[in-house]
């Protein structure tokens, strides 16, 4: 057992360790050095960073009984929920500040969040990916929760209601396939299965399956909790939300869809039907709204359909085209969610909010407008080259697949529209001195944000080196 | 020479002069910007100028970046890769001498953001320049989206002290143009994506470079399905007709400069990408969809005519007017032979330099006059004498005098389209279409009569008349019209 954690469970490791060294300093430290929780949790972050290069990638290694894995794929995964629960955590300074007493409790949640992240990446077996899936939620619950106010309350109910089902719907699942193949250890799963015929009750399972992981990644059925949970979430909570959260889940999506269940064309074509109309909801929804986050919520969930319908499409040439565009994705996304966080959470953030702003600060407006074209996909940002990526993985598909790509380009159309109408209000004039516009930006805050958009501008103009990565990953997955 | 003469510097020589002026570093200081703006695209058509002299049509210029040693999209075969043929190079100085003028044109119509309005300016240019030198599908559609960006804000911005309901107007044009391009460019991005998979999948190349594509082993069904998505994309920004509904709101509403460079050169890229990809690269299913592009062609030419009869703002008159003349550049590549792509391409020159020209007629009489609408317009010409002189000329160009450039051009289409071997239907569009130039002649003089002449209201009594800046704009149009309409050989030599 030692073995196994000194050969792949470190980084987790010593995630936990913060979050037992945050537990003990809530009880020991006087709520007025509040600020240091975000010190202590950011060390932690960088620490498990560094000790990811210990674990043991080549050859795959599984520890406790099969039940958890590691190769280079769990490990890119977590490197990047690490770096996005890192800048989410940089960005707390705001809402630790209102919360003050509570700051470390609330840092252990984060923590807590990332660590059960991490582990449904590496989960190979159904009830460690349960356990791992309610740890992050019940993570998030608090999290949405934890900011003041009777909107980010009703948000977490929401949240908690919708998860509880589509967990429900999940177990199901893995109910009936424990039923058929009389296990729940991926690797035996894959076995049992490829040895006999697809039955119509594996095809139920597995689509049960695959449908409870995938509504927390807000597709169609269960797509409504995100926008309340926008709504009413405080802008460093929602740069956590929008990344790591996606990044675990499609972490254990892909693989999934690759191993044990990837066999039946009644699984790829459910899911593809299901993103393809997550896509049409969320991106006519967002034509007609005007308040920012809720655009910004409709657009998370658009993108998690692009990004699976490309996955459900299953081959190794999509799977890397789907880890490049998370790659892509989700520093567009903290980019965003950091400029949102400088301009503060008091509003409620209508787009004509920001009227002007460019003029008040360039530096900043532009590199949220930067963010914004790059989510729009405009050329020399990293979500150029990442949606023609991932739309020559569709267009690769066969025919069939060719009017799904047409719907979905026309609908990126109507995601333009959305994305301008954030955009425009940024460059009209206003009056210079109305308070609306005043941004005070906090060392950290500028430093994510540079970052970010350093990161965007990188992977679009020399993206062949990310693409190799996420490519020699695919292979080996 | 040759290490003298790089096409990467011809395209991104206006990129870094855009990077330059948006900098904080730059000063904000409204002179120094114009004047810094202005030389560089005077030096950049000076070196067009060099490398369409030192130009063999025997070894096109080629050039490939690499980045840290690889290629750009190593694993789909994506090259940065950039050539220039006889018709990209004409195309490019076009380009070149386009921007100039209208840079120059600039000067009066520019009030405000002079720092962010020249980098727009300047990143348009790199980015036209980028759509005709590219060699490679995905870089050129690269190009393609990266100019949406600097025309938004060159249509949209507020850059004169207009009412907020002109401002409006301009914005709501602006997001317009940007919907319909962006449909437009999903279309032909299916197409690209379709054509770079079944080009791999069949003659197994894994490459983007037109060069590299075979289009005989592609199954047929699929050719037509790549032909008319990228033909949908073209179409956008040509426009063919039930496409064209951006166009006059957007012309209408861009400050002057802007729309000298969007009738006079963006349009261009549509008919300079059908060549490049129906016409060039998947020759097989667009010779057979060539006589329906020739209809529509004829439609454009003849639908348009009737409606710029109808307008009654000068601006729209002539934004009608180039959707006409578009339909002659695309009927001219529908022929499908060797005289219609001269034809064409020697059509897009000779319209690029008339539309500046009227525009920039329209926009000194707007200036002037603050009215754009011919029925109230009268007189002006006895205020403005030099400017009325110009405009007889241009608008006597534009229907097709002998002895100007578009004369010989709608000849030698017409005359393409009759002898062209694909179809009847193609001849019998050439037929109809030469009677059909008599009514460019109508709304033209039209616009002439009306706004020039009658008598002086007491208001316009007081006008200028040109300054130095709008004449040496106008003389440089008239000056290429009539050495392209006496000496047709200096661009039809370079195709042959």
């Amino acid at each position: 057992m030692l073995n196994d954690i000194f050969n792949i469970l470190l980084p987790q490791m010593c995630i936990l360790g913060f979050i037992i060294l945050q537990l003990i300093l809530s009880m020991l430290i006087s709520p007025r050095y509040y600020r240091y929780a975000r010190l202590v949790s950011v060390i932690g972050i960088s620490l498990s960073i560094i000790l990811l290069s210990a674990v043991q990638t080549e050859p795959q290694y599984f520890a406790f009984k099969n039940s958890l894995m590691s190769d280079c794929y769990t490990s890119l995964f977590h490197f990047l929920i690490l770096v996005c629960g890192f800048f989410a955590a940089l960005l707390t300074r705001n809402l630790v500040k209102t919360i003050k007493g509570r700051a470390y409790t609330f840092h252990v949640i984060l923590l807590t969040a990332i660590f059960g992240a991490m582990n449904i990446v590496s989960a190979n077996d159904f009830v460690t990916l349960f356990v791992s899936i309610e740890l992050l939620s019940f993570s998030t619950y608090f999290l949405i929760a934890s900011a003041k106010g009777y909107h980010s309350k009703e948000a977490s109910f929401k949240y908690l209601l919708t998860s509880a089902v589509s967990s429900g719907v999940f177990l199901f699942g893995v109910s009936y396939m424990y039923g058929i193949t009389g296990s729940v250890n991926l690797s035996d799963i894959y076995e049992i299965i490829s040895s006999r015929e697809p039955s119509v009750m594996y095809s139920i399972a597995s689509i049960l399956i695959i449908l409870g992981l995938i509504s927390k990644l807000a597709v169609f059925p269960f797509a409504n909790w995100i926008i309340d949970v926008y709504k009413g979430c405080e802008s460093s909570i929602l740069a956590f939300l929008s990344t790591v959260p996606k990044l675990a889940l499609f972490g254990i999506v892909c693989r999934l869809m690759v191993f044990p269940l990837g066999a039946g064309f009644e699984l790829t074509f459910v899911i593809a039907l299901l993103s393809l109309l997550t896509a049409f909801w969320a991106n006519t929804y967002a034509v007609r709204e005007n308040n920012v986050k809720v655009i910004f919520a409709c657009s998370a969930s658009a993108n998690a359909s692009y990004a699976l319908l490309a996955a459900s499409l299953v081959s190794v040439y999509n799977l890397s085209t789907v880890i490049f565009y998370l790659m892509c994705y989700v520093f567009m996304n903290i980019a965003v969610f950091a400029f949102l966080n400088i301009y503060g959470d008091k509003k409620p953030l209508s787009v004509n909010d920001f009227k002007g702003i460019f003029y008040n600060n360039h530096g900043l407006t532009g590199a949220y407008a930067l963010a914004v074209i790059a989510l729009a996909g405009f050329p020399i940002t990293s979500g150029f080259i990442a949606k023609i990526y991932l739309f020559s993985a569709i267009a690769n598909s066969g025919l069939i697949f060719v009017p799904f790509l047409l719907a979905l380009l026309i609908l990126t159309v109507a995601a333009l529209y959305y994305y301008l109408k954030i955009l425009i209000p940024l460059f009209k004039e206003c009056d210079k001195n109305t308070e609306m516009c005043a941004l005070k930006p906090v060392f950290s805050q500028k430093f994510v944000l540079v970052i970010m958009v350093a990161a965007i501008l990188i992977m679009g103009i020399f993206p062949e080196r990310f693409i190799e990565l996420c490519r020699f990953i695919a292979y080996n997955i | 020479m040759d290490i003298l003469l790089s096409i990467p510097f011809l395209i991104f020589m206006p990129l870094v002069a855009s990077i330059l002026l948006i900098s904080p570093l730059f000063a904000n200081n409204e002179i120094v910007v114009r004047r810094f703006a202005k030389g560089v695209c005077v030096l950049h058509f000076l070196y067009s100028i060099l490398m369409l002299a030192c130009f063999d049509s025997a070894n096109p210029y080629v050039s490939e970046i690499h980045f840290f040693g690889l290629d750009w999209v190593q694993s789909l075969g994506v090259k940065f890769i950039f050539k220039l043929d006889s018709v990209s190079l004409i195309l490019s100085v076009l380009a070149s001498f386009v921007f100039m003028i209208a840079s120059l044109a600039s000067k009066f119509n520019i009030r405000k953001s002079h720092k962010f309005y020249y980098s727009m300016f300047l990143l348009l240019q790199s980015a036209i320049l980028g759509i005709f030198t590219s060699a490679d599908m995905f870089v050129f559609f690269l190009f393609w989206e990266l100019e949406l960006i600097p025309a938004y804000f060159l249509i949209g911005n507020n850059w004169k002290e207009t009412s907020d309901e002109e401002c409006k107007k301009a914005q709501n044009s602006a997001v317009k143009f940007v919907l319909f391009t962006f449909l437009g460019s999903m279309f032909m991005l299916l197409g690209i994506l379709l054509l770079h998979y079944y080009n791999y999948v069949s003659n197994g190349i894994l490459s983007a470079s037109f060069s590299d594509i075979v289009d005989t082993t592609i199954p047929v069904s699929i050719q037509y399905l790549i032909a008319v998505c990228l033909l949908i994309g073209f179409g956008v920004k040509l426009p063919i007709i039930p496409l064209h509904s951006w166009l006059p709101d957007a012309h209408t509403n861009a400050p002057t400069p802007v729309s000298m460079v969007l009738a006079g050169i963006l349009l261009k890229t549509g008919a300079y990408g059908i060549f490049r990809f129906n016409y060039e690269t998947l020759p097989d299913s667009f010779s057979f969809i060539a006589p329906v592009l020739a209809v529509f062609a004829l439609i454009n030419i003849i639908f348009t005519a009737f409606v710029a009869y109808a307008q009654t703002d000068i601006k729209r008159i002539v934004a009608y007017s180039s959707i006409s003349n578009m339909g002659l550049v695309l009927l001219g590549l529908c022929a499908f032979n060797k005289i219609g792509l001269c034809a064409s391409v020697f059509h897009m020159a000779a319209h690029a330099l008339v539309t500046c020209g009227l525009f920039m007629v329209a926009g000194i009489v707007y200036l002037r006059c603050k009215n754009r609408d011919i029925n109230t317009l009268q007189g002006i010409a006895a205020v403005m004498p030099r400017l009325f002189g110009f405009a007889v000329l241009i608008v006597l160009a534009s229907i097709g005098i002998p002895g100007f450039a578009p004369f010989i051009s709608e000849i030698l289409t017409v005359i393409g389209a009759m002898s062209s071997d694909l179809s009847d239907l193609l001849k019998m569009c050439a037929v109809f279409a030469l009677p059909v130039l008599i009514l460019s002649s109508c709304y033209m003089l039209k616009f002439l009569h009306n706004g020039f002449f009658g008598e002086t209201p007491e208001a316009y009594e007081k006008v200028n008349d040109i300054t130095v800046h709008e004449f040496l704009v106008l003389a440089s149009v008239l000056a290429g019209l009539v050495i392209f309409g006496i000496f047709p050989d200096t661009i039809l030599g370079l195709l042959k």
